[in-house]
C-alpha cells in the first residue's frame, strides 16, 4: 500500500498530497493548523492501552470515519505500513508538532484526499483530528471539525468530564482539547528589529509564540507561530477571537514594518536580502534551516519588488519543498544522508534560476 | 532505514539532522530547552528536555527529585490510578495519564501542576470551589457554531484603533480586507 518506494509521480496515496502547498499566495498568514484532541470512554489512553485494544479502537473509530459520510476519500494507513520518511513528510505537509515520526505499532492515520485533514488514532490521543487552512478561515475550519466530531461522536461516547471538558492523555490540553496554530512569516518585523517590541505590547497570556519547531528561541524561516496557551477555562469562540485579535494586530505591524522599509530603502536589509538570495543560489549544499532562513528574506525582497521572476506562490512553495521529506520525494532512488544538502542546494538553483536583484 | 534521524548513530549527526530533532522532549510535552550530551566511554547519548525538566536536575546534581517535591506539596508519592497503574511519580514527570479515572484520583494534583503552569486563566481558578466546574466550552454532541464574523469583528477593532492613531494608510489595509472579506459573502456593507 504507502511503503512502496518514493514515486515522483505522485502515484503514492501519502505523496500526492502536496495540493495545498503548491498554490499558497500568502503573504504574512501562511497557514493555520487546528487540532481536536479527543478520547474514547471505557479504553485506556494510548500510553497504557493494550495491543489488543488498540486495534479494536482503530476498528471503532475508523468505521466512521472511513465511511465516506464525514470525510471526503478517506484512506487508513497503519503505522506499520508507512516508512520513516513518508512519517516525516506529513509531519512536515501538516505543520504538525506532534512527534508522530517515531510512531509505533497499533497507530493509525487516517489521510483524506484533499490532503487537509489528517486524524491520527492512538498517538498520544485515541483520536486527533488535524487540519490545515491556508485562507485564513477559522471559524469554518473549525466547524468541519465540529461536524466530523460531533458525526463520530454518534457511534463512539467521548471521555468528558464536566469539571476537566474533555479528558486528553496530556492534562494540559484537556477541556476544549483544541489546539490552533497561526503560522505568520514576518520578516519585516524580525530583519528591522521589532519584533519582540511588537509582541510586547500585543501578546497576553492566554497565547503563546515559538518557531516552527516549537522552540520559542528560535525562529525559522522567519515565521512565528501563534498558539492558544488555554485549552480548558475557555470557549472555543474565545480561543479564535483571541488569536484573531493578536494575529490582525502582528499583521498590521508587519505590513508597516515593510513599507518602511521600502521607504526608507535600509541599506542593511537590503543587504541582507542580497545576501541571502547569493547563497541560495551559489551554495553547493545547504542545510534547512539555513535554507529557510534565506527564503525568509527572499519572500521579503520578492514583496518589496527588489527581485524579479518569482511570486509570492513560488516563495511559499520552496519554503515547503525545501524541507528534508519534501525534497526527498523529488527523487526516484533516496539520496545517501550526506548528498541531501547538494540536492537541496540544487533544487533551490533550478526554483531560482530566472530570478534576478534589481537592487 | 538511514533515513530515520532517530536511528543514526550520534556521531554521524550532521546539521541536518539537527533539524530534525524532537520537538519536544522525550518525557514530557513541553518544548525543548535543554539539549543534554553524556559521554560515556564510547557512548554518546543525547537528550532533549525543557528547563524545568525534574530528569535534568537529577542528571545535574543526582537529587532524589521526587522526595523534594513530595516534601514540598505534601502528598504521598504512592498514589497510583487503580484502573490503569499510573503514579503520582510518573505524572510528576511529565508522563501521559493513562485513563480517565485518573482526572478522578490525581484531581487536586492535576489542578495545581496546571495553576503553577499557567494553563489555566487565572479567573477562572480564584476563588472558585474545589469542585466546581473549570471547562467553559462545548459539551460532547452539542452543536456550535461559530460566527465567522470573528475576522470582520478583528478587523473592526483594528481599523478603530488605526483611526484613532491617524494611521490612515493601515486604516485604508484594514478597509480593503475588510471590503474583500464582506464582498465575499455576498453581503452590503454600510461604510458610513
Amino acid at each position: 500500500m504507502s511503503n512502496n518506494k518514493t514515486n515522483p509521480n505522485g502515484s503514492d496515496p501519502i505523496l500526492c498530497q502536496k495540493k495545498p502547498w503548491d498554490s499558497n499566495d500568502n503573504s504574512v498568514w501562511l497557514a493555520s493548523t487546528i487540532s481536536l484532541l479527543r478520547n474514547v470512554e471505557k479504553f485506556k489512553f494510548p500510553a497504557k492501552l493494550e495491543k489488543g485494544r488498540q486495534q479494536q479502537l482503530i476498528a471503532l473509530a475508523s468505521k466512521e470515519l472511513l465511511s465516506g459520510n464525514l470525510l471526503k476519500d478517506p484512506k487508513l494507513h497503519s503505522v506499520e505500513q508507512i516508512s520513516p520518511i513518508h512519517k516525516q513528510f506529513l509531519v512536515e505537509h501538516f505543520l504538525s508538532t506532534l512527534n508522530f515520526q517515531q510512531a509505533h505499532s497499533g497507530e493509525a492515520f487516517i489521510l483524506e484526499e484533499s490532503g487537509l485533514l489528517l486524524a491520527t488514532l492512538n498517538i498520544h490521543d485515541h483520536i486527533r483530528l488535524h487540519l490545515i487552512d491556508c485562507k485564513g478561515e477559522l471559524e469554518t475550519s473549525w466547524s468541519k471539525l465540529v461536524e466530523i466530531e460531533t458525526g463520530l461522536g454518534k457511534y463512539v461516547t467521548y471521555s468528558f468530564s464536566p469539571k476537566y471538558g474533555f479528558l486528553t492523555s496530556d492534562f494540559n490540553q484537556c477541556g476544549t482539547g483544541l489546539i490552533i496554530s497561526v503560522f505568520l512569516q514576518v520578516p519585516g518585523l524580525i530583519h528591522t528589529d521589532r519584533l519582540d517590541d511588537v509582541l510586547e505590547s500585543v501578546i497576553d497570556e492566554s497565547l503563546v509564540v515559538s518557531g516552527i519547531q516549537g522552540n520559542p528561541t528560535e525562529i525559522i524561516g522567519d515565521v512565528l507561530v501563534v498558539q492558544n496557551n488555554y485549552t480548558l477555562g475557555v470557549s472555543e469562540e474565545n480561543i479564535i477571537s483571541s488569536l484573531r485579535s493578536l494575529t490582525t494586530k502582528i499583521m498590521l505591524e508587519e505590513n508597516s514594518a515593510k513599507h518602511k522599509i521600502l521607504h526608507e530603502g535600509d541599506p542593511e536589509i537590503k543587504d541582507r536580502v542580497s545576501r541571502a538570495f547569493g547563497i541560495l543560489i551559489h551554495s553547493y549544499q545547504i542545510d534547512a534551516i539555513e535554507a529557510l532562513n534565506a527564503i525568509g528574506l527572499l519572500k521579503l525582497g520578492v514583496e518589496l519588488k527588489w527581485l524579479t521572476g518569482l511570486s509570492v506562490r513560488d516563495v511559499n512553495k520552496l519554503f515547503f519543498n525545501c524541507r528534508r521529506a519534501h525534497l526527498l520525494q523529488q527523487f526516484d532512488a533516496e539520496p545517501k544522508q550526506e548528498e541531501i544538502g547538494h540536492k537541496r542546494a540544487e533544487y533551490i538553483h533550478k526554483v531560482l534560476k530566472d530570478v534576478h536583484l534589481t537592487i | 532505514m538511514t533515513l530515520d534521524p532517530f536511528e543514526n548513530d550520534a556521531e554521524q549527526e550532521s546539521e541536518e539532522e539537527e533539524f530534525e530533532r524532537p520537538l519536544e522532549c522525550s518525557e514530557c510535552k513541553r518544548s525543548i530547552a535543554v539539549h543534554y550530551t553524556e559521554i560515556v566511554g564510547k557512548n554518546i547519548s543525547h537528550v532533549y528536555m525543557c528547563s524545568e525538566c525534574p530528569i535534568l536536575r537529577h542528571r545535574l546534581h543526582g537529587t532524589p527529585h521526587i522526595e523534594n517535591m513530595e516534601s514540598q506539596t505534601g502528598i504521598g508519592t504512592g498514589l497510583a490510578c487503580g484502573n490503569c497503574g499510573t503514579t503520582l511519580d510518573a505524572i510528576r514527570l511529565g508522563t501521559p495519564l493513562g485513563c480517565n479515572v485518573c482526572y478522578e484520583v490525581f484531581d487536586a494534583v492535576l489542578l495545581s501542576e496546571m495553576v503553577a503552569a499557567r494553563k489555566i486563566p487565572p479567573r477562572i481558578t480564584n476563588g472558585t470551589k474545589k469542585n466546581a466546574t473549570l471547562h467553559r466550552g462545548r459539551s460532547p454532541g452539542e452543536i456550535q457554531e461559530i460566527s465567522p464574523s470573528l475576522r470582520l469583528l478583528a478587523l473592526n477593532e483594528a481599523l478603530n484603533e488605526m483611526l484613532k492613531t491617524e494611521d490612515y494608510e493601515q486604516a485604508a489595509w484594514l478597509r480593503d480586507q475588510i471590503k474583500a472579506l464582506t464582498e465575499k459573502k455576498g453581503e452590503v456593507t454600510n461604510e458610513q
